[in-house]
Formats: structure tokens, sequence, C-alpha cells
């Protein structure tokens, strides 16, 4: 099983290793302006002196910090929200088009209002957080619960569920892929609302070290923040989401939607 | 296991898609001894789901009573158990963990429940799919699972809704003939709907043949038991009781 | 529950069954009108609630004014230059990673690992190479579109029974005559699901750019008002972009979709 996992690891790896390699050479190789695009070797050098003088770790902590508490709070309120709309057929029908309406103003339209309410800083841009994962949870969670067959719920009744194990035992598993593809997305969107606010609405994060960089043409730190971007983006979905996605409805063989 | 008694039942209900009122169940009378097995049979629409989903408490009725054990129906409960046409197995648990949920609930400790779920199991020759989940199971095999999820909680009354019609003609004889078997060490007390004609016969000490929301006729099924559709579909017993309940059904 | 409650509930359900885009629009009437509510009695400054009068006042002038027309044409116009390029690039790059198993171990991690870094983050370097203009927000809404396409085209071309191309070989095809005949139609449903996300992550993507760096457009729109703090075209321009993208998505790419995929009785993934 490991040796399994380990070979899929190294596949994955081998074209970034190729990769790596033909930036070491191409670049000095074709003289490019470093103004234009970096050396393999200065972004390295750019990497090292942001953790050492600790700048890296400031902006890489913020940004995550922004997103982990954006997120926990708009599940907080998410997933009970989605919950009880989704156990009525009438009200979940009837406050799916709003909900939709809203998913679709994934976090970064909500930078110029949320900048305006909250002013620059951690507030606006958790703000924007929230409503990324918010709507679209609670529509997700809100669908998943509506798809519990009738007779599932009424053989938990049957069976003597009373409210609570009615919730825990029922809705929130029958839920549970659809809220997961939801926080999936939901966490798509917020990342890149992450981004893009903090490039015009705060001093402090992974968004802001980018766009500062790009003043002063080092193009070794945007690259640098680029790469970090990708590899905690990749990190994320793919070593945790995806798997509990994929563990949930594949294994319950429920077919997931939205 | 105790008596079902339905006095003066009725359901009057609001169609939202039609926009009218709608009878399903008009001053329905039954009287179920504890212990027996009655097979309700009627065209589509005779109300006999609907008097079914009352039984259970999953529907509020209209007027009149439903008694189990001399005790008013009052909402789902372990008492009455269900089994559905469409199974309603929780996906999300393996088989064993399905057939423990009724003493889970009870807060039956975890070893007890299932040793009792693994006992249940047996009963159907399930046991090797106990860590299972539903989806890896045939239709028949779920069903069973069905079944023996309700017998585990031991409830006074088995109410099966058409449990057989989403499973292919072969499994569902066995399966008729498994229930027969399981019933007759069991004795629960069991109402059966049903639309196929046979099926009621060869299940049920008694046929309730129901139309348009009313009870038309009763008949006894007075025929040996065990029984086994080898020897059934020869005998002339068989095919006269099964004559006389599809004419009623279709003069309904 | 009163009978006439009902009985007012039973007629709103028969009529949604008839005309659907009533049971899309009528939530949204006691939103509005508790909006209204809200900013009539002044429970956030109106400086940072303005009412459904105000926007709906707003929208009026900056159509009269011409604005409004001006700068939908040009968000729509770089989504649609972009979508195009995404699609027309993406499609092909899709067929050929779906197809060959060479292909798809060299690349598929690459592809994740780019999308991964996101549209947004390439924007100061592309900044840098070709400043302001509409080069950059193009590049931009290309990267974005151009992912979900190839991934979903992938995955379709891959959920092709095996059997579906050995039948076509055993008939006489040809390799490109497959490709028509066997792979595109096949991942067709895949690839309008890809369409579908790929005009919505484009579409988002295009706002931000616009927001960021842009000097026409809705996004900029929204910027430009949050500068100026006038927070009615903040919320118009938002309102717009919902009822734009709902109303794209809803009434045209979701039926496509379905069409394609149920047409054919084909699951889409």
């Amino acid at each position: 099983m490991t040796r399994h996992w380990l070979s899929s690891a190294l596949w994955f790896c081998a074209p970034f290793a190729v990769l790596l390699v033909l930036w070491a050479v191409l670049v000095p190789y074709f003289d490019v302006n470093p103004r234009l695009f970096p050396h393999l070797d200065s972004v390295a050098e750019a990497g090292l002196d942001g953790i050492k003088d600790g700048t890296l770790v400031r902006h890489v902590g913020a940004s995550l910090l922004r997103v982990t508490v954006g997120t926990v709070l708009a599940l907080v309120f998410a997933i009970p929200l989605g919950i009880a709309m989704g156990v009525s057929p009438a009200v979940s029908g009837f406050l799916t088009p709003p909900f939709r309406f809203f998913s679709v103003l994934a976090g970064i339209a909500w930078i110029p209002v949320a900048s305006l309410w909250f002013g620059y800083g951690f507030g606006a841009i958790t703000f924007v957080i929230f409503n990324a994962v918010f709507f679209i949870v609670t529509y997700n969670t809100l669908l998943g619960v509506s798809t519990i067959p009738l007779q599932v719920r009424n053989a938990a009744a049957s069976l003597g569920a009373g409210r609570w194990a009615m919730l825990t035992e029922v809705l929130l598993p029958g839920a549970l892929p659809n809220i997961v593809t939801g926080i999936r997305t939901g966490l798509g969107f917020a990342w890149r609302g992450l981004i893009a606010a903090e490039m015009i609405a705060t001093n402090v994060g992974l968004g802001y070290m980018l766009f500062v960089a790009r003043d002063f043409y080092k193009t070794e730190v945007i690259v640098l923040g680029m790469i970090i971007i990708g590899v905690l983006w990749l990190l994320l979905d793919r070593l945790l989401l995806a798997p509990i996605e994929r563990a949930t409805s594949e294994r319950w063989g429920m077919v997931q939607r939205a | 296991m105790k008596n079902l008694t339905i006095r003066n039942l009725s359901k009057t209900y609001f169609d939202l898609h039609a926009g009218a009122n709608v009878t399903a169940v008009r001053d329905l009378s039954l009287e179920v001894p504890a212990g027996e097995f009655v097979s309700i049979v009627g065209p589509s629409g005779c109300g006999k789901t609907t008097l079914l989903n009352m039984i259970a408490g999953f529907i509020p009725l209209t007027s009149g009573e439903i008694l189990v054990g001399g005790r008013p129906v009052k909402g789902p409960g372990p008492d009455r158990g269900v089994v559905f046409q469409s199974f309603a197995l929780f996906p999300w648990r393996t088989v064993l963990d399905n057939v423990a949920f009724g003493p889970k609930m009870r807060g039956v400790g975890r070893a007890e429940r299932e040793k009792i779920a693994h006992e249940y199991l047996a009963l159907v020759k399930l046991s090797e799919a106990a860590g299972r989940y539903p989806n890896e199971l045939s239709g028949g095999m779920q069903q069973r699972v069905g079944v023996v999820r309700a017998l585990a909680n031991e409830p006074d009354v088995l109410l099966m809704d058409e449990p057989f019609a989403s499973v292919d003609a072969q499994t569902r004889m066995t399966l008729q003939e498994e229930l027969t078997r399981i019933w007759e060490q069991k004795r629960p007390t069991v109402i059966f709907i049903t639309h196929d004609v046979a099926e009621a016969v060869f299940l049920g000490n008694r046929v309730v043949a129901l139309s348009k929301g009313r009870v038309l006729e009763e008949i006894i099924v007075d025929l040996p038991r065990p029984r086994v559709w080898d020897d059934l579909n020869e005998d002339d017993r068989f095919k006269v009781l099964s004559g006389r309940v599809l004419q009623l059904v279709r003069s309904a | 529950m009163t009978p006439l409650l009902l009985r007012a509930w039973s007629h709103y359900l028969r009529l949604t069954t008839h005309w659907p885009s009533i049971g899309t629009i009528v939530p949204f009437i006691p939103l509005i009108v508790a909006w209204w509510i809200v900013s009539e009695l002044q429970v956030f400054p109106r400086a940072f609630l303005p009412g459904p009068a105000e926007v709906v006042r707003s929208f009026g002038s900056l159509v009269y004014t011409g604005i409004l027309p001006e700068y939908l044409q040009d968000s729509i116009g770089r989504l649609a230059v972009g979508s195009f390029w995404g699609i027309a690039l993406g499609i092909p790059l899709g067929i050929l990673v779906g197809l060959s198993q060479r292909a798809h171990r060299a690349l598929w991690p690459v592809l994740l690992f780019f999308q991964a870094i996101g549209d947004i983050a390439w924007l100061p370097i592309l900044v840098i190479w070709f400043g302001y203009g509409l080069t950059t927000m193009t590049v931009v809404i290309v990267y974005t579109v151009i992912f979900p396409v190839v991934l979903n085209t992938v995955l379709g071309v891959r959920s092709i029974p095996i059997a579906m191309h050995r039948a076509a070989l055993s008939l006489g095809a040809s390799r490109t005559r497959m490709l028509w005949e066997v792979v595109l139609p096949g991942a067709l449903p895949n690839i309008m699901t890809g369409l579908r996300n790929g005009l919505g992550y484009g579409w988002r993507a295009l706002i931000a750019t616009e927001i960021i760096v842009g000097t026409s457009g809705i996004g900029f729109l929204m910027f430009d008002a949050r500068r100026a703090g006038s927070v009615v075209e903040i919320l118009l321009g938002m309102i717009i972009l919902g009822v734009l993208w709902y109303i794209v998505d809803s009434w045209i790419l979701a039926p496509i979709e379905r069409a394609t995929g149920q047409r054919w009785g084909l699951v889409t993934k």
C-alpha cells in the first residue's frame, strides 16, 4: 500500500523536477532579464531570506489565519442554516434561487463593499472569505438534506430516532457528500478571493506581498509567492479535501451534485 | 406482539397539486389479533399506503382511532416497525450498523446491540455482509437487511409497504418464502401491503381487499403452513382463493 | 396550516410548474422588501446601506448617460474573447491529455499545480509583462477558463468506455474519424460542464481583474465607486453581476448541459 502511494507521489513530482531543471538551465541560457522573469536561485534565495527575517512567515500566517477564521465562521452558520432550510421541501425549494444568486457573487465581488463597510484589513478580508464560503456551503447543505429520501427519514423515525438522533444519524451524514463538495468549492473561491482582496485592501498577506513586489519589479518575490500559493492550495485540496469528498460519496455510493 | 385495532378511520387531506380536498380513507375499521399476518390488497389509489402511513404514524389521521395493544398511536415509534419498498437503508452505515440502529436508539450498548444485529443477520443468511455498505448489495439482499432491521427492534406490529415490489421476480419468490419462515419463527403481527394478489394469498392468514378508502371484503386464507411456492402453485385451494381476491380487486 | 394558506401555496406551486421562471423570481420579492424596510428604518446609516429605490435610480442614470451599457459591453467583450481562446485551446489540450497516457502522466500534475496558483496570483507578473491593458485581462481570463475546460474534457474523454473505441475501430474508423465520431460526442456532456464552470470562473476572474487593474467595466465601476465612497453603485454593480450570471447560467448554459447529457442518457460527473 505504501509502495503504491510512494510511487504515485514520485510520478506526480516528476514533471515538476523536469520543469525545475528546465528553469535552472534555460532562463540563464537565454539571459532573460531578471526584471521580467527571475532565475531559480534568486527565488530560492528570496524564500530563505523571507523565512530568516520572518516576513514570509508573517504573510503566509496572515493569509492562512484569515482563511481559517472566515471559513470556520462561515461553516458554523452555514451548515445548521442549510440543514434547517433543507428539512422542509417547501422552504428549500423557495429559498434555493436567492441562495444560488448569492453563491454567484463569490468572494471577490464583495471586496469593494467589504472594504467600505469594514475599512482596510482583517475585517474586510475575512468578510470576503466568509461570503465566499457561506452561501455555497448553505446552498449545498440545503441541497444535500433535500435529497435524503423521505422514506429514509421515516425509517429512522420508526426505529425510534428522536430529534437529536435524526440530526446526527440521518441529516448530517446524508448531506455530508454535498456539504464537502460545497466546502471544497467554497474554499476554492475563498482562496482566490483572499489573494485578490489582499492585493487591494490590506498591508500584510500573500496577495499583498505579490502586489507590492510588482512595484519594485522584484519578480523573484512574485514567483516565490505564486509557487507558495500553488503549493498551499494543492496540498489543501488534493491531500485533504478531495480524499474526504471521495471517501464520503464513493464509499457510500451516493451521487453528488452541484 | 400486540394486536391492532382500527376503528372508523378516515383521512382527508388537501392535495397541493390538485388544489382540492381528497379523501383517501373512509370510515375504515379493521381488527387484527396479535400474531396474525394480514395482507392488504387493492388497486392504486385505494388508500392502502395512506392507511399504512397512518398506522406507522408518519401522517396524522383525520378522524377515528388506531390502537396498538389498546394504546392509541401517536407519531412514529419503535413499537411499529416499517419495511419500505425502496429499502430506505442508511447508505452511510454498514449493514451491521443499519440493523443495530433500532437498539442503538433505545440506548443498548455497542457489544450488546451488535450481538443482536448479528443474530438477525444470521436469520436471513447475511452474516458475511455485516461489514459491507448497502450500495454494495443487490436489491434482494438490501431488502433482507431492511426486514431484519425492523425486526431487530422487536416491534409490536410490523408494517410492510409493498416491500418486494422493487425486486426481480425470482428473488421475490425467495424473499416471500423466507418471510413466511421468519414469521413462523417469530410470529409478529404483520400488516403487509401489496398489489400482487398471489403474494397476498401466499403470505397472509387473511386478505383484506380495499377499495376507494374502505374495506371491500375480508377473505380467510386457510392454507396450511409452511407454505412453499412449488407446492402452492399446484394447489387448487390456492388458485380458488387467489381467483376470488383477484376478482375483488378488479371489480374495485 | 390554515386552509387559506394551503390554497394559496397550492396555487403558487401549480403556477411554477407551468412557468418555472415565476418560481425563480418570486423568492426574491421578500428579500427586496426586507432590504427596503431595513434601509428605510436606517438600521445602518444611509451611506452604508442605501435602499432599492436609490439603486434603481442610479441604474437609470447610468443607463441614460451610456456609462452602464458601455461598461457592460467592455466586460462581456473581454469575457467573450478570453473564453473563446480558453475554450479553443482547452478542448484540444484536454483531448490530447485524455487520450494519451504519456501526455497525462507528464502534464496532469503540472495542470493541477498551475490551476492551484489561480488566476489572480498571475496579475502582478502579467502587469509587469504587459502593463495594464487588454492583454493582461485577456490572459487572465484565458488562464482561468482553460483549466476547468481542460480538466473536464480529460474527464469526459477518459470516461468513454473502451468498448466504444473498439466498436468504432472494428467498424473501420480512422484516427481522425474516431475523434469526430466517438471522442468528441462521448466527451461532450463533460465538456459542457467544463465550459459552464470555466465561464463561471472566468466571469469572476474578469471582475477581480477589473477591480484590481481595470480602467472600465463592471468591476471597475464597483472599485471606482468604492474610491468615491459611493455604495449605491457598488451594490448596483453586484446586483447586475449576479443577475447577469444567473440568467446566463440558468437559462442558457444549464439547459445546454442538461440537453446534451440527458438527450444521450449520459451521466455527467
